[in-house]
C-alpha cells in the first residue's frame, strides 16, 4: 500500500523483470532477471504473472486473442500466428473467462468492452497463463466492491494453487485485510509498514495513509 | 461472477470488414493474374549478367571530375524546377483557396461544389501528363517544366490551404465581421493567423514533393538530374547511373530532413516574450527559398514573353481546336478500356507488394525508446534501404527490374511497389513508433518471444493505420502508373505517349478524360475503404 507515487508500481516491475534495479539486486523466484538473457529469462517471465490496469490489453484484438496472449510464453510462433485465425485452445480461455464472467463476451473486439470488463479480461489472462508469483497492479481499481473482492480471491487461489504468492498493490485499506496475509506500506521508495494482515486494523492504515510525508 | 454457457459462442466476423478484406484479396489476384504472375514465363535468365555488372557498379560509381561537374550543374537544375514549380503551386494555391473555400460561398453549396469538381482535371493527371502536353504546346521550354509541377501542386495546394482555413474556428472572424470589418478584413486578422503555420508547413512539404517531380520530369526530357540519369542508363553507364542514384538520393534526403525540421518548428514554435521577434531559423528557411526562386528564374533563363508569344497562342488554338470533339470510335474505347484495366492491375499489385513489405520491415524501421547497438544499426540500415528506395523514381526501378524480368505490366507494378515501399515504410514505421508501448511490454514480461510479441502486441494495433496510409498511397500510385506507363510500361500512361507522339489530339482528350475519371473513381473507392477501417 501507499500513495501513488510511492514506489508500488516499480517495485512490482521489478518482481516481473520490466524494470532494472539501478543499484543492488533482485531475486524472483530463486534467480536474478538481470542476470539471465534469452530463453531463460523468457522461462523465468512465464512463471511470473502480472495484472496491470487493463492497459496491456490490445483494443483491436478479440477478447479470445487478449487472453491467449497469455500463453504466448509456451507456444511456438507458428501456432501464435495460426491462432490469430483460428483461436487455440479455446475450452481453457472460456473457463477463464467464465470465472470472470466474461465467457460470452469471448469473440467481442476488447475495445468494445468496459473499463471493469477489461480490467477481468486481463485476470483471464494470467489465468490461462498459470504463474507461480502473480503481480496485480491495482487489480480492483475499476471495479465495484463484490467483484473486486472476487477476483482478488481468484489471483490468490491461482498463486495458491502453484504454490507461490499474490503481491498486489491496492488503496483500499478494507480489501487489503480481507484478502491479504501481509500488508507492506511504502513511502516515497522505502517500507516504513511491514505486518501481518491480522496484527492491523482499518485505523492503523487510516493513520498509515495520514503520516506526514 | 461466474458464467456458465451451454455452448461457446460463435466466432463472428464483421460483415463490412469482412467484405472489404474479401474484395481486396480477390482484386490482388486478379490483379496478379492479369499481370501474368502465374503464366510462368516472367523471368528473363539472359539479362542476369547485365544486372550483374549494374548491381557491381553500385560500389564504384562515377566520380572523375568532369562528370562530377556535370552532375553537379544536373542537381542545380532540378533544384531550380523544384523552387520555382513549388513558388508557382504555392501562388496558384493562396488564389485558389479563396475560390474554394467555405467561407467564400457560405451557404451558396452548388458554386463550392462546382468548383471543387473543377480541381478533379488538374489534379487527375499526374506532373509527367502535363509535361508532355505542355511540351507540345510550348517546345522545350523551361516553363515546360515549372508548369508542369505547378498546375497540379497548385491545385492540390489550393484544396488543403482552403482546408485549413475552413478548419479555423469562426469565432474571432464572426466577431470581427460583428464589429463592422469587411470580409477581407476579417479574414486577414482572422483566419489568416490562426492558419498560418499550417498553411507555411504545407508550402514546406510541396516544396519537398516538388523536388521528386523535378527529377522524374527530367526522365522524360525536361533537363536536370533525371535527364542525366536516363542518358547515362540509356548508354549502359552504370557507374554514372549510380552517381546519379546517389546525387538523388542525397538531395532527397535533404529535402525531407530540411522539410520536416522547417514543419516541426512551425509546429512547436518557440516563446517570444514580450519582444516582436520572429523565429531566426524560420525566418531564414523562408528568406532562402524566396532568394532561391528568384535565382531559379535567373538560373533557368525563363522568359515570360513565351507564355504570349503569338507562335504559342497559335499552337493552343491549332490543339484545342483539334482535340474537340473526342474521339469515340469502337475501336480506340476498347484499347483505352483494356490500357484502364492495366494500369488498375499495376497499381493494386504496387499496392499489395509494397503494403506487405511495409508490415514487415515497420517493426525493424521504427526507432525503439529502447535498444541495443546491434538494433540500433539493423534499425538505420533499414531506415537508409527505405530511404534509397524512394529516391529512386519509378521509372528508374522499372529500367533496372527489365534486366531480370520479361517486359510487360509486371515489372512497372513491381517498380511503383518498390518506389511505394520506401514511402509506406516509413509511414508504418513512424505509426508503429506512436502505439502505445505498454501492450508489447506486458507480453515481453509474461515471456512472450520476439514473434508472438509482434503478433499480438504490435500487429493489431498497426494494422488499421497502415491500411490507411497503403488506401491513401492507391491512389498516389494510379498516378504514377501512369508515368511509369508513358515510359513503356503498358496502361493508359502508353496508350498516351503513343496517342501525343501521332499527335491525334482528339484520342488524346480522350484518354485523359479515362484518366481523370479513373483517379477520381479510385479516390472514391479508397476514401470509402478508409471509412470502414474506422
Amino acid at each position: 500500500m501507499g500513495a501513488s507515487g510511492a514506489g508500488k508500481s516499480t517495485l512490482l516491475g521489478l518482481a516481473n523483470g520490466a524494470v532494472l534495479p539501478s543499484a543492488g539486486s533482485v531475486r524472483v523466484l530463486g534467480a536474478d532477471p538481470a542476470a539471465l538473457r534469452g530463453r531463460a529469462l523468457r522461462e523465468l517471465r512465464a512463471r511470473v504473472g502480472t495484472v496491470h490496469q487493463h492497459l496491456e490489453l490490445v483494443g483491436q484484438l478479440r477478447v479470445v486473442h487478449n487472453v491467449n496472449a497469455g500463453r504466448l510464453s509456451s507456444w511456438p510462433a507458428w501456432r501464435s500466428a495460426w491462432s490469430l485465425a483460428r483461436p487455440q485452445g479455446l475450452p481453457e480461455v472460456l473457463d477463464a473467462l467464465g470465472r470472470v464472467g466474461l465467457a460470452d463476451r469471448v469473440f467481442e473486439r476488447t475495445e468494445r468492452l468496459s473499463g471493469g470488463q477489461r480490467q477481468r479480461v486481463a485476470v483471464a489472462r494470467v489465468l490461462v497463463q498459470r504463474p507461480e508469483l502473480v503481480l496485480a497492479d491495482e487489480p480492483a481499481s475499476a471495479l465495484d466492491p463484490l467483484l473486486a473482492g472476487r477476483t482478488l480471491e481468484l489471483l490468490a487461489g491461482l498463486a495458491a494453487d502453484r504454490g507461490g504468492a499474490l503481491v498486489a498493490s491496492l488503496h483500499d485499506p478494507v480489501l487489503a485485510l480481507r484478502h491479504c496475509t501481509r500488508v507492506v506500506g511504502l513511502v516515497d521508495g522505502r517500507i516504513t509498514l511491514d505486518a501481518p494482515a491480522a496484527s492491523l486494523t482499518a485505523g492503523d492504515l487510516a493513520d498509515f495513509y495520514g503520516a506526514p510525508r | 461472477m461466474t458464467t456458465v454457457l451451454d455452448r461457446p459462442p460463435a466466432l463472428r466476423r464483421v460483415r463490412a470488414r469482412w467484405g472489404w478484406g474479401v474484395g481486396a484479396l480477390a482484386l490482388v489476384l486478379w490483379s496478379l493474374a492479369g499481370a501474368g504472375a502465374f503464366a510462368g514465363e516472367v523471368v528473363n535468365p539472359a539479362g542476369t549478367a547485365q544486372f550483374g555488372r549494374f548491381a557491381a557498379a553500385a560500389l564504384s560509381p562515377a566520380l572523375d571530375g568532369d562528370f562530377l561537374r556535370v552532375l553537379a550543374g544536373s542537381v542545380l537544375v532540378t533544384v531550380a524546377y523544384a523552387a520555382l514549380g513549388a513558388a508557382l503551386a504555392v501562388l496558384l494555391g493562396a488564389v485558389g483557396a479563396v475560390a474554394l473555400a467555405r467561407t467564400t460561398w457560405g451557404r451558396r453549396r452548388l458554386g463550392w461544389t462546382l468548383a471543387r469538381g473543377a480541381l478533379a482535371v488538374p489534379r487527375g493527371l499526374h506532373e509527367a501528363v502535363w509535361g508532355l502536353l505542355l511540351v507540345n504546346l510550348l517546345g522545350l521550354d523551361p516553363w515546360v517544366g515549372v508548369l508542369a509541377i505547378g498546375i497540379p501542386y497548385g491545385a492540390v495546394t489550393a484544396k488543403v490551404f482552403a482546408d485549413l482555413l475552413d478548419e479555423v474556428p469562426r469565432g474571432a472572424y464572426d466577431a470581427l465581421l460583428g464589429a463592422g470589418a469587411g470580409r477581407a478584413t476579417a479574414a486577414l486578422y482572422g483566419l489568416l493567423p490562426p492558419a498560418s503555420g499550417g498553411l507555411l508547413s504545407y508550402s514546406f512539404y510541396r516544396l519537398e514533393c516538388a523536388v521528386r517531380s523535378a527529377v522524374v520530369l527530367g526522365l522524360i526530357g525536361a533537363g536536370g538530374l533525371g535527364y542525366q540519369l536516363s542518358l547515362s542508363f540509356s548508354s549502359l553507364r552504370w557507374a554514372q547511373v549510380w552517381s546519379c542514384v546517389y546525387a538523388l538520393a542525397l538531395l532527397c534526403l535533404a529535402a525531407d530532413v530540411g522539410g520536416r525540421a522547417v514543419r516541426r518548428r512551425v509546429a512547436a514554435p518557440r516563446a517570444s516574450g514580450d519582444r516582436l521577434r520572429r523565429d531566426p531559423s524560420l525566418s531564414t528557411a523562408v528568406a532562402v527559398v524566396l532568394v532561391g526562386v528568384v535565382w531559379s528564374w535567373w538560373y533557368l533563363a525563363i522568359s515570360p514573353a513565351t507564355l504570349v508569344s503569338d507562335r504559342t497562342g497559335a499552337q493552343l488554338r491549332y490543339v484545342l481546336s483539334a482535340a474537340w470533339p473526342p474521339d469515340v470510335d469502337g475501336p480506340l474505347l476498347s484499347a483505352v478500356g483494356r490500357a484502364a484495366v492495366d494500369t488498375v492491375q499495376m497499381s493494386v499489385i504496387a499496392i499489395a507488394v509494397a503494403t506487405v513489405g511495409a508490415v514487415l520491415l515497420a517493426g525493424l524501421a521504427a526507432r525503439p525508446a529502447q535498444a541495443s547497438a546491434g538494433r540500433r544499426l539493423v534499425g538505420a540500415v533499414v531506415r537508409l534501404g527505405l530511404l534509397l528506395l524512394r529516391a529512386v523514381p519509378p521509372p528508374v526501378w522499372a529500367l533496372v527490374l527489365l534486366f531480370v524480368l520479361l517486359p510487360g505490366v509486371l515489372p512497372g507494378a513491381l517498380a511503383l511497389g518498390v518506389y511505394t515501399l520506401g514511402v509506406l515504410g516509413r509511414l508504418a514505421a513512424e505509426a508503429t513508433e506512436e502505439l502505445d508501448p505498454r501492450p508489447r511490454a506486458a507480453l515481453t514480461a509474461l515471456g512472450a518471444g520476439p514473434v508472438g510479441g509482434w503478433l499480438y502486441g504490435v500487429l493489431p494495433a498497426a494494422t488499421g493505420p497502415v491500411l490507411a496510409f497503403a488506401l491513401y498511397r492507391w491512389e498516389v500510385a494510379i498516378r504514377d502508373t501512369v508515368l511509369v506507363g508513358l515510359l513503356g510500361a503498358g496502361g493508359l500512361g502508353a496508350l498516351l505517349a503513343s496517342r501525343v507522339a501521332a499527335f491525334d489530339w482528339g484520342a488524346v482528350t480522350t484518354v485523359l478524360a479515362a484518366l481523370v475519371v479513373l483517379t477520381a473513381a479510385v479516390d472514391l473507392l479508397s476514401a470509402r475503404a478508409r471509412a470502414a477501417l474506422r
